[in-house]
């Protein structure tokens, strides 16, 4: 039994919206979660169902409410922002649908800076740029382009390459295969599907069920912020249909 | 993993009254080298006289600031004499002001102002002051040819890199930012804070960054503070306080920025 | 007077140092301002400056010193550009010897007490003598700030940046430092002093200079002072030598060079020199028809 790279137990998130009425929104419900180092496991289930805040939460643009989350035997909840940050630039990864890249800058530039960030010297950086840039398809010609000028699904290629530049321990995946095209879709899922042989591992958001039977060992099925059900895909994607959209 | 418990610029504790308010209230963060925290809030919020204290342009009246750099951070920098405050600025700790007026000298050049540093921390050669004065307008993107033109002539945008080259010239570790592209066009705005970001990476410099614009502090920190009346509401990391902020204030604050 | 009799209480009235237009309590508080001046080399030493018989501004910084440490067996010389003979000149030493027990002379070996505007004579001066110089803007600082709690700040912190970027700016604009009276020095390593109004030729002369130097305004009532033996340094950039003014030609009189010799002036409209120092001129004259005869 491989060890749980990420152990998450407990993991409540509610949003309180103090300007309106001190409305509460709980988006997450005593979450337990483990996923074991260098696999892949998807979270699954309709929207509002508490995926991507659950993502959030690991990668700290969520402060959890309660719950603990262990990465790697560290609990994420007890680290100070900079030592969070850190850990971030060199073993965390998060791609989502939208590129959250520095403007004026050429994509090859925000993934070798991505990588200087993660440890890599300027020369190992861009050489890294380059490799990651190739294998999720954006050429050279690209390369100087800002990211601003590119489009969506070229965005979300960018973000990943960022991403993978220095393979993290860790990889958050938020639909990042949302706007491809198919051919570009099943490049990045195959690249998605390598990173297991560089031992990186991953929590997933995959809109499309096809993805998920792909690359998932794993699928946890999540509804209105509590785990439902979770097991092998073959037993969680069937559920998956039955569950209404 | 980077050692996270160092920090280039440690402080405790500030308070600052004037005019019988709290302008400062009890407000302590410390920054690391090569991170910019950033101070978000309304005018009024405290944050520029927070800068103010630590560059020595406003008295506090209790707290205390550390920087790594001197002597090994045992040493309040407020407890310094106003010499070896001014000696401070110099050469540790450099402060880019909204009003280029107040960071620069305007009757000189370009060149001048640079020079004023280097001479303030003992430079004695022409031709290393002028050389050195050269990199770093070039650095900060200033023509050469308009190196020995007078800063009066310039434009904003222009001042704001002089003012950047000027607070390079002496490799300080702290670099403080009070709203540094305030009132400049946008794309003006957008080119200087490209030009910041850089720097930040490439001095590996402890920077604080004020700013009332969420976009300005988004591009250019990691962390940040939310100000409010004086004290400090909210710490977060800068995306997280954009995307989920905790307090009732930084909520307000936030969802105005993104309306 | 020497500078051991300066340095020695001369409170009472019948010390040999006459009456005359100043009353002896106000020479005393000049004495006392001088003495603090010799102390701090370089430094300006606030005063209360009088009203003379002299306009503010026509010497009366000088003429004040002066009378303060005159006494009946001092010998004084008075010049303006070097000329004992100009109309300014002529007048504060009748005043001086008038009202005082003093004698006068224009030879400046003789002299015990030179007075004097823009010139420091070219013969070096002996330990017995004293140079007393009217100044018209003591502040060396004025060009770059005018705030004067932030002057006191920028000399009581040895905080000179701005004169040197005010130095940058110069060479850069004009290729040289253009400054040439009242070029700044450093007196002592620590304070930065206005050498006005002589010009740069002349303050070679006061470093490490036999002589005691003291320097009068009166309007912004300031006294400062370069004791004897004390490191006058023009401030420059390492790299940047100082250089005094040297004229292209020689006296018309007294074929001094103005290269190496003698500060010459243009006579106006006749394209020849002469000597500044009118003294220093006839005397080499003398010494030529001696040598002929």
């Amino acid at each position: 039994m491989p060890v749980g790279l990420l152990q998450i137990r407990g993991l409540s998130k509610v949003f309180v919206l103090h300007n309106i009425a001190e409305r509460r929104v709980v988006a997450l419900d005593g979450v337990d979660i483990d996923v074991p180092e260098g696999e892949h496991v998807a979270l699954a289930g309709d929207s509002g169902a508490g995926k991507s805040t659950l993502l959030r939460c690991v990668y700290r643009t969520c402060v959890p409410t309660s719950g603990s989350i262990r990465f790697g035997g560290i609990e994420l909840t007890s680290l100070s922002d900079s030592q969070m940050a850190d850990l971030r630039e060199v073993h965390i990864g998060y791609v989502s649908q939208f590129l959250r890249a520095e403007p004026r800058r050429g994509v090859v530039d925000v993934v070798a800076r991505s990588g200087m960030r993660g440890g890599l010297d300027p020369e190992a950086a861009s050489e890294a740029a380059g490799d990651a840039l190739r294998r999720v398809g954006i050429t050279e010609p690209l390369w100087d382009t800002y990211p601003s000028l590119l489009s969506g699904g070229e965005k979300q290629r960018v973000g990943l390459a960022a991403a993978i530049v220095r393979a993290p321990k860790l990889l958050l995946l938020d639909e990042p295969v949302a706007s491809l095209d198919p051919a570009n879709r099943e490049s990045v899922l195959d690249l998605i599907a390598s990173l297991r042989e560089r031992g990186v591992t991953v929590l997933s958001v995959f809109h499309d069920t096809g993805a998920i039977a792909r690359l998932a060992d794993r699928v946890v099925l999540l509804r209105s912020g509590r785990i439902v059900e979770q097991g092998p895909a073959e037993h969680i994607l069937p559920l998956l249909a039955a569950v209404p959209a | 993993m980077r050692e996270t418990e160092t920090w280039a610029l440690s402080v405790q504790g500030l308070t600052k009254s004037y005019g019988g308010r709290l302008a400062v209230d009890d407000v302590s963060f410390n920054v690391a080298p090569g991170e910019a925290l950033g101070i978000v809030g309304e005018s009024g919020s405290g944050k520029t006289s927070v800068l103010r204290c630590l560059a020595g342009d406003l008295d506090e009246d209790s707290g205390r600031a550390y920087m790594s750099g001197l002597d090994g951070g045992q040493t309040n920098i407020f407890s310094l004499t106003p010499a070896e405050r001014r000696a401070l600025r110099v050469s540790r700790l450099a402060m880019v002001y909204q009003d280029p007026a107040l960071g620069l000298d305007l009757g000189i050049s370009a060149g001048g102002n640079v020079a004023e540093r280097l001479t303030a921390a003992g430079w004695r050669s022409f031709g290393a002051i002028r050389q050195r004065a050269a990199h770093l307008l070039e650095r900060t993107e200033v023509p050469r040819e308009r190196m020995d033109d007078l800063v009066s002539t310039f434009s904003g945008g222009m001042r704001q890199r002089v003012q950047l080259a000027k607070a390079l010239a002496t490799n300080p570790p702290v670099l403080l930012l009070d709203e540094p592209t305030t009132g400049l066009d946008a794309s003006v705005a957008a080119g200087v804070l490209d030009l910041i970001r850089d720097l930040l990476a490439e001095f590996r410099l402890a920077a604080v960054v004020v700013s009332h614009d969420f976009s300005v502090i988004e591009l250019l920190t990691r962390r940040v503070m939310v100000m409010h009346n004086g004290r400090v509401v909210e710490t977060g990391l800068t995306d997280q306080l954009l995307a989920d902020p905790q307090d009732a204030y930084s909520q307000r604050l936030v969802a105005a920025a993104r309306s | 007077m020497s500078l051991n009799a300066l340095l020695e209480d001369t409170g009472s009235a019948d010390n040999g140092y006459g009456s005359g237009i100043m009353d002896e309590h106000t020479k005393r508080d000049i004495r006392r301002a001088l003495l603090s001046a010799v102390a701090v080399p370089g430094y300006q030493v606030p005063f209360g400056s009088r009203e003379m018989p002299v306009a503010r501004g026509w010497g009366s910084g000088g003429l004040q010193i002066t009378l303060a440490i005159v006494g009946d067996a001092d010998v004084v010389k008075v010049i303006d550009q070097g000329d004992d003979a100009g109309v300014n000149a002529t007048n504060l030493r009748r005043l001086i010897v008038g009202s005082t027990g003093a004698a006068e002379t224009t030879v400046t070996a003789e002299a015990s007490i030179i007075q004097t505007r823009h010139r420091i004579p070219e013969e070096p001066l002996k330990s017995d003598q004293i140079l007393v110089l009217q100044v018209p803007v003591p502040e060396p600082l004025r060009g770059v700030e005018r705030d004067m709690r932030e002057l006191r700040r920028m000399h009581a912190e040895d905080d000179y940046a701005r004169l040197w970027v005010s130095l940058y700016e110069d060479k850069v604009r004009n290729g040289v430092i253009t400054r040439t009276t009242g070029y700044p020095c450093m007196i002592g390593g620590r304070y930065v002093m206005a050498t006005t109004p002589i010009p740069r030729w002349d303050c070679p002369k006061l470093h490490q200079a036999h002589h005691l130097s003291l320097f009068g305004a009166g309007r912004e009532k300031r006294i400062y002072a370069v004791p004897p033996y004390t490191d006058v340094e023009p401030v420059t950039f390492d790299d940047v030598p100082f250089e005094v003014e040297r004229s292209p030609g020689r006296c018309d009189r007294c074929g001094a060079v103005g290269w190496t010799e003698s500060f010459l002036i243009e006579v106006p409209n006749s394209r020849t020199w002469v000597c500044s120092d009118t003294d220093y001129c006839a005397r080499r004259r003398l010494k030529d028809r001696r040598v002929k005869a």
